[in-house]
């Protein structure tokens, strides 16, 4: 009986904690929570990272014979690629002199943060960061890595502290589109599977390889901001959609620092 | 009330588990060492000082993670009446059925997280949680029962010795 009812009052209070929690009561005690434990959390990562190299390295080993081999017959394509790129620039260069055309592009400005923890339940994909609201992170920023890639979103920011929902968060949505082809779709995030982009017209042409980047439809995301390449592309021709796999560029599960886009602003669309 | 001396331990398991779990995943899940300890205790210790620790820890870990102040809570409940297999006694051994509980607490830990993320609007993929997250972790969190059954047996066996020769003393 008296178990029963330590139950029920624990139940009703945890009941109160997550009401009060969704209404944002509870930020100011999160915010002193994370100040308080995140030099500890910083800690325990550092000193546990070798091992988690280690493990790393012994499950990838395969993969990282492969990326090897595959990396060095990029670079040998890339390096042909620059060199008429460079020769494509200096006429380009010429061309625009010639016109007296000048670019205006407004500057992107980014707050750098750290990456202070990842969120530990297994049903979703988050990342805590050193940065908050009193450094001007509002909800919905958009978050990249050091390499330029996307990253994910802003989705909770504390006053010293800010969440970031990762692109292979369930519930992650990123209209997308894919450079070579232009053809456009949805990347999702998914539980443990990376991430797949959706409704593709079937009669577009993807192959893997293919670079994907957000299209900007939407409004949340700035155009052209690359999120990975196709590594396959599933579907049957009797199929309205296809359907592909997206590695990602950026390498999620070993972020340390990232880029906090604040000079974009996400539009949220609402229909007429 | 001795057992409340192992609360900073219990709070360094969740803090641990928060900063370094997500980098040590296996079967594509993360374990959750706070679930294993907690059912441990409650198995080898009985219920009644997990009822203490449950809304410790469970807060706690709450704090410095994205879920709501209380979801852990609610999520580790079923570990109080889980323990009460330990009084049924199924088998000689205490091991195994405390590794039958953490599985078991496992599972009705990440349904009624489940259940709780879809109620406030943040859910994640029913139909593919099952084979993806809740048997891989139940199983993971299974194997390192192990690590954290031991210790608590442990600590229990040497706390129920020195007890009598305590009593004389005094």
């Amino acid at each position: 009986m008296r178990t029963l009812v330590w139950l029920l009052v624990v139940g009703l209070v945890a009941l109160l904690g997550i009401a009060l929690s969704q209404s944002g009561a509870l930020d100011p005690l999160k915010n002193g929570a994370l100040t308080v434990a995140s030099p500890f959390e910083r800690g325990l990562r550092t000193a546990a990272s070798p091992a988690a190299d280690f493990l790393d390295n012994v499950a990838d080993r395969q993969d990282l014979e492969d990326e090897n081999r595959l990396l060095r017959q990029q670079i040998e394509e890339l390096t042909a690629q620059i060199a008429d790129l460079k020769e494509a620039q200096f006429t380009a260069a010429d061309l625009a002199e010639l016109a007296e055309v000048e670019e205006s592009r407004p500057d992107d400005q980014f707050l750098t943060a750290r990456v202070i923890a990842r969120d530990p339940s297994n049903l979703k994909e988050r990342l805590a960061i050193d940065r908050g609201s009193s450094d001007g992170i509002s909800e919905g920023m958009v978050v990249m890595s050091e390499g330029g890639s996307l990253v994910g979103v802003i989705s909770k920011a504390l006053n010293d502290f800010a969440w970031v929902t990762l692109i292979t968060d369930p519930n992650s949505n990123v209209n997308a589109m894919v450079l070579e082809s232009r053809a456009q779709g949805v990347v999702s995030g998914s539980l443990h599977d990376g991430l797949s982009m959706d409704l593709i017209p079937q009669e577009a042409e993807v192959e893997p390889g293919d670079t994907v980047a957000t299209s900007g439809l939407g409004g949340n995301f700035p155009q052209a901001l690359l999120i990975g390449q196709v590594a396959a592309v599933r579907g049957e021709q009797q199929d309205v959609f296809k359907e592909a796999e997206v590695e990602p560029a950026a390498s999620l599960s070993r972020l340390e620092n990232v880029l906090i886009l604040i000079s974009f602003t996400a539009t949220h669309l609402v229909s007429p | 009330m001795r057992y409340l001396l192992f609360v900073p331990l219990i709070l360094f398991v969740a803090l641990a588990q928060v900063a370094t779990a997500p980098y040590f995943p296996l079967l594509g899940v993360t374990a959750n060492p706070l679930l294993v300890l907690l059912m441990c205790w409650a198995m080898v210790r009985g219920p009644r000082e997990t009822m203490i620790l449950i809304p410790l820890a469970g807060t706690f870990k709450d704090l410095i993670t994205t879920d709501p102040v209380g979801v852990s809570v609610l999520a580790l409940l079923p570990i109080v009446p889980l323990a009460a297999i330990r009084e049924r006694r199924p088998t000689e051994s205490e091991f195994l059925p405390t590794l039958a509980a953490v599985a078991a607490a496992s599972l009705s830990y990440h349904l009624l997280y489940m259940i709780i993320l879809t109620a406030v609007g943040d859910g994640p993929p029913w139909l593919k949680s099952p084979m993806r997250v809740l048997l891989p972790a139940a199983l993971l969190n299974a194997l390192i029962t192990p690590i954290f059954y031991l210790p608590v047996r442990w600590a229990t066996t040497l706390s129920e010795m020195a007890r009598p020769s305590m009593r004389v003393l005094g």
